[in-house]
């Protein structure tokens, strides 16, 4: 694991925007792709992992899936490797990166709970419960937002947004194909 | 590095597919549906605690048919509750040795939600150790507490260990915030009684009493040559401890030949198949020694 942890941690960045900072994932040549609640409209700070900082511009969010695409000129950092989290099954192990309470580059290990909506009954909004989820039974912090999510072998799977109940919720990497896939065409 | 967690990855996602093929989710309270393992054929096993009612009770089955079930009993003692279902509908639970477990042993907790597949969660045994008494008043045969979240909905899962043995019962609410786990022997034990009877069998005096010690002065005017024991403090009317003829102000100091100077003392004879038995009880009353015959009633089912 700590291999592909390494390996993975090149393609993690982290996104300030006024007094909120989150986590970020390299997506493509100059793309990082965040949570909607890290980034909002206006110039954001990414700062790569050596500690250089570059000026990004919000591309995209879409509130709904909690989901921002930045540009990020010089990025200079490689894409991460994806992987459909419906391959997973529960019980295979994860391991997220990401900035919990502003500590660079943690790493949090556990496995897949279960990808789909919510059960009945999850103190969270229908709209909410009901999206598809990747659920981690692994513990994330406020920081961790808009980092990866990733399987054994460093490939993402999911881009970590919030904690119900404990649970870690990660949006589908396959809803941020959509997303983007949406946004191109 | 990276193959070998992968390897191990794919063994606990073999565990848990393979586990779940007798883990049911349990409809039988408003919204959340609770988790149940199929124990024997056409028999779930559950915490009693997610079973808030007695009538219209459905389970959603692993490949996602929901099935009426009926409720063949509940120990709110050990939280556990048992359930019938038709036969021949799922393979029964492959269970393992709890009592094999040490700190540090790496176990899982399943649930199922209700919309078909499993949910999981890992984690690690904290600590074991011998019989002990909830505060609900029944015996579990092992301490089992892990460092597992047990997620809403999980409770009544099984725990699993990383070769699909399902070892016990995850109970949220037994020994909360702990993760606590009734193991598999305990479930055995209660589901015979839960089959036969419907409810569990505990035995019962009907007395009061608290720990007491005599003073070297009162045993050396006595000739009493026992330090302490129980002293009653109320008998209720009709009670098998008043129908031996039991008062207040008796100072219990043996029964069957057992020294007791505790209460938790007599409720550990009182536990097991001792209903309708007679305990031979020695007792200090006006400063002499007597002997009375007792015979163990049922506790009544309201305070069971």
């Amino acid at each position: 694991m700590d291999v592909a942890t390494e390996w993975l941690k090149e393609s993690v960045v982290e996104v300030r925007q006024g007094p909120s900072a989150g986590s970020g994932l390299t997506w493509g040549f100059d793309v990082v792709v965040t949570n909607a609640h890290v980034a909002r409209a206006g110039p954001v700070d990414v700062r790569l992992p050596d500690g250089q900082t570059r000026s990004a511009r919000v591309r995209f969010a879409d509130r709904q899936r909690d989901i921002a695409v930045l540009d990020v000129p010089r990025l200079g950092l490689p894409a991460v490797t994806r992987r459909d989290p419906a391959d997973l099954r529960p019980g295979h192990a994860l391991f997220a990166i990401g900035h919990p309470f502003g500590v660079r580059h943690a790493m949090s290990s556990g496995i897949l709970h279960a990808v789909g909506p919510l059960p009945d009954g999850y103190p969270v909004p229908p709209p909410l419960r009901q999206l598809t989820w990747v659920q981690a039974d692994l513990r994330l912090a406020p920081g961790h937002s808009g980092g990866p999510i990733a399987d054994a072998l460093g490939r993402v799977v999911g881009v970590s947004t919030m904690i119900v109940g404990g649970l870690a919720l990660a949006v589908p990497i396959t809803a941020v194909e959509a997303l983007l896939t949406a946004r191109a065409a | 590095m990276s193959a070998t967690l992968s390897t191990f990855s794919d063994q606990l996602a073999d565990a848990v597919e393979r586990a779940a093929r007798s883990v049911v989710s349990v409809h039988a309270r408003p919204r959340l549906p609770s988790t149940g393992v199929h124990w024997r054929d056409g028999v779930i096993v559950t915490t009693e605690a997610t079973v808030q009612r007695d009538q219209d009770i459905t389970v959603t089955l692993p490949d996602g048919r929901r099935i009426p079930a009926q409720l063949a009993g509940r120990d709110r003692g050990t939280d556990l509750a048992v359930l019938r279902i038709a036969t021949g509908e799922l393979p029964a639970a492959l269970l393992g040795d709890p009592a094999a477990l040490r700190p540090g042993h790496l176990v899982l907790a399943l649930g199922r939600s209700g919309d078909g597949g499993p949910r999981a969660a890992f984690g690690a045994v904290s600590t074991t150790g011998g019989k002990w008494r909830c505060w609900k008043g029944g015996e579990i045969d092992l301490w089992i507490q892990s460092d597992l979240t047990i997620y809403p909905g999980l409770g009544g899962g099984p725990l699993v260990s990383p070769d699909a043995r399902i070892l016990g019962i995850n109970s949220g609410g037994l020994s909360r915030p702990l993760a606590v786990t009734i193991p598999a022997n305990t479930v055995d034990r209660v589901l015979d009684q839960l089959l036969a009877k419907g409810y569990v069998a505990r035995g019962w005096l009907g007395a009061a009493m608290q720990p007491v010690r005599y003073s070297d002065a009162a045993r050396s005017r006595s000739g009493i040559s026992h330090e302490g024991g129980l002293i009653i403090l109320s008998v209720e009317s009709d009670a098998p401890a008043a129908k031996a003829g039991l008062m207040v102000g008796d100072v219990i100091v043996a029964i069957d030949g057992h020294r007791v100077e505790h209460p938790d003392q007599v409720l550990e004879l009182l536990s097991g198949d001792i209903v309708g038995r007679t305990l031979a009880v020695e007792l200090i009353r006006g400063g002499k020694q007597e002997k009375v015959d007792l015979l163990v009633g049922e506790r009544p089912r309201s305070r069971r």
